[in-house]
């Protein structure tokens, strides 16, 4: 394992530069401004982001700002428009709730089983109390409300592979190759794609496209949202989502 | 000698009671909560409108955020390298972008909820606070680091669902400072801030 020494290295250092300041603060009886200063500028070292498809990854962030403007925003705006709050909010939940196997097979694979346990308590809450999962009424009950949820993904991660070069994928959005990877596991747990549509009487071809385009448009409104802020407070947005994307990541994989 | 001892005495005293008066005004949870109520306070005064919000919360932030070391982290150890007059606009614009864009965070309609977990001591004068934010539905884990400048705690850096923002402009800024040193960096602070006048209209 790389990161690990790499770490250590990194908390050395810090904690020399930290010495330095106190050594001549305790000379000079006064922290001496400066040497604070100093220390200050050194405190957040760079995130470090292995990025050698560099080029290929600027077109496809171009092209994604392309069809998240051209496409799922005008996409997005009807979808609002049409749909009033609570049923937007409900349809969220639900599809949410159905991918419980996701996260409880990524608990199992980490050995987390007391947050397996937990997981499985709040599909069933949600599933009976809340109506399908339409309601999250987990959110009421406080051992139920924050649980991390896990993916495969961080699965990897829990379990030491490395990420691999930062990958930004057309339509997906930025990602890694070992979150990639984690990502084409989780279409697989996910109940929408195991065809059950298929057993129900009178069934057409377009019945799960059309659940999942419902899944994909309920979450357009706060991805959109939440890419407007990140890109409007942006000096350069494409280091700023790969920034926040491998920061956003290596948060969860420590949970 | 006598009046020595005395007034040693006596200084020994009233700085006892000076450092018990400040250890108590500056517990960095009592800080951050009188900051979260001022600036909720504001945003959710019915007035809402994000251009004046900006304007109305930046006394508030001022008092609370120490914008100097903000900015000086943000553009890590390339700072030692910028003249007095670039550090100072660099801090001003800077000021200004943070200013805005915690300003847009807060959205007309139901005021976030949030929680107040325990703090976690980084250094003898660092601290961070998680909290927790109940906002529309979703739960949003958002820590603030908090320092203890003159006597006072002062935030430094916030980290939303891991995110610390420092981070994030410190890459940034890092990635302009190599092309272009400081001049770079200012000049894609004024774009910014201009881009932003333009469509907020």
């Amino acid at each position: 394992m790389k990161l690990p020494s790499f770490k250590i290295c990194l908390w050395l250092a810090l904690g020399l530069a930290a010495t330095v300041p106190t050594v001549r603060a305790q000379q000079n009886q006064q922290p001496d401004a400066s040497a604070i200063a100093a220390a200050d500028d050194d405190e957040y070292a760079v995130v470090r982001v292995y990025d050698p498809l560099e080029p290929f990854n600027r077109t496809m962030f171009k092209f994604n700002n392309g069809l998240y403007d051209y496409v799922l925003r005008p996409v997005s705006k009807s979808y609002v428009k049409v749909v009033p709050a609570p049923a937007r909010d409900g349809l969220v939940n639900f599809f949410a709730n159905l991918r419980y196997p996701i996260r409880l097979v990524s608990d199992l694979l980490q050995g987390k089983f007391k947050r397996a346990g937990l997981e499985t308590g709040k599909f069933y809450v949600n599933t009976i109390a809340g109506l399908g999962g339409f309601i999250r009424i987990s959110n009421d009950v406080p051992s139920l409300a924050t649980v991390p949820s896990e993916d495969l993904g961080q699965t990897f991660g829990v379990w030491g592979f490395h990420k691999g070069p930062y990958l930004v994928l057309p339509v997906l959005g930025p990602g890694t190759v070992r979150d990639t990877a984690g990502l084409m596991g989780d279409y697989f747990l996910n109940p929408l794609h195991w065809n059950q549509l298929e057993h129900v009487n009178g069934y057409h071809w377009w019945w799960d496209t059309t659940v999942q385009a419902t899944d994909t448009i309920s979450t357009l409104p706060f991805l959109l949202s939440l890419y407007d802020e990140e890109k409007k407070s942006a000096l350069d947005p494409y280091v700023a989502v790969r920034s926040a994307y491998i920061q956003y990541r290596d948060a969860a994989v420590k949970q | 000698m006598r009046t020595a001892r005395f007034l040693l005495v006596f200084l020994a005293i009233s700085s006892a009671f000076c450092a018990a008066a400040s250890a108590q005004n500056t517990d960095p949870q009592t800080v951050l909560r009188g900051a979260v109520d001022e600036v909720l306070g504001l945003a959710y005064d019915g007035k809402t409108d994000a251009q004046s919000l900006s304007v109305r919360v930046r006394p508030v932030l001022e008092k609370y955020f120490n914008f100097d070391s903000i900015t000086r982290r943000a553009v890590g150890p390339g700072w030692r390298q910028f003249t007095p007059a670039q550090q100072q606009r660099t801090t001003t614009l800077f000021t200004e972008l943070v200013i805005r864009t915690y300003a847009d965070r807060f959205e007309a309609g139901t005021q976030p909820g949030i929680t107040y977990a325990a703090p976690v001591e980084l250094a003898s004068t660092k601290r961070e606070l998680p909290t927790t934010i109940d906002y529309a539905g979703k739960k949003y884990a958002v820590a603030y680091r908090m320092e203890l400048i003159s006597g006072q705690w002062r935030i430094y850096d916030v980290v939303i669902e891991g995110v610390s923002m420092i981070a994030n402009y410190r890459s940034q800024f890092d990635s302009l400072f190599q092309q272009g040193g400081a001049a770079a960096i200012i000049k894609a602070l004024e774009d910014n801030l201009a881009k932003v006048a333009v469509t907020s209209k």
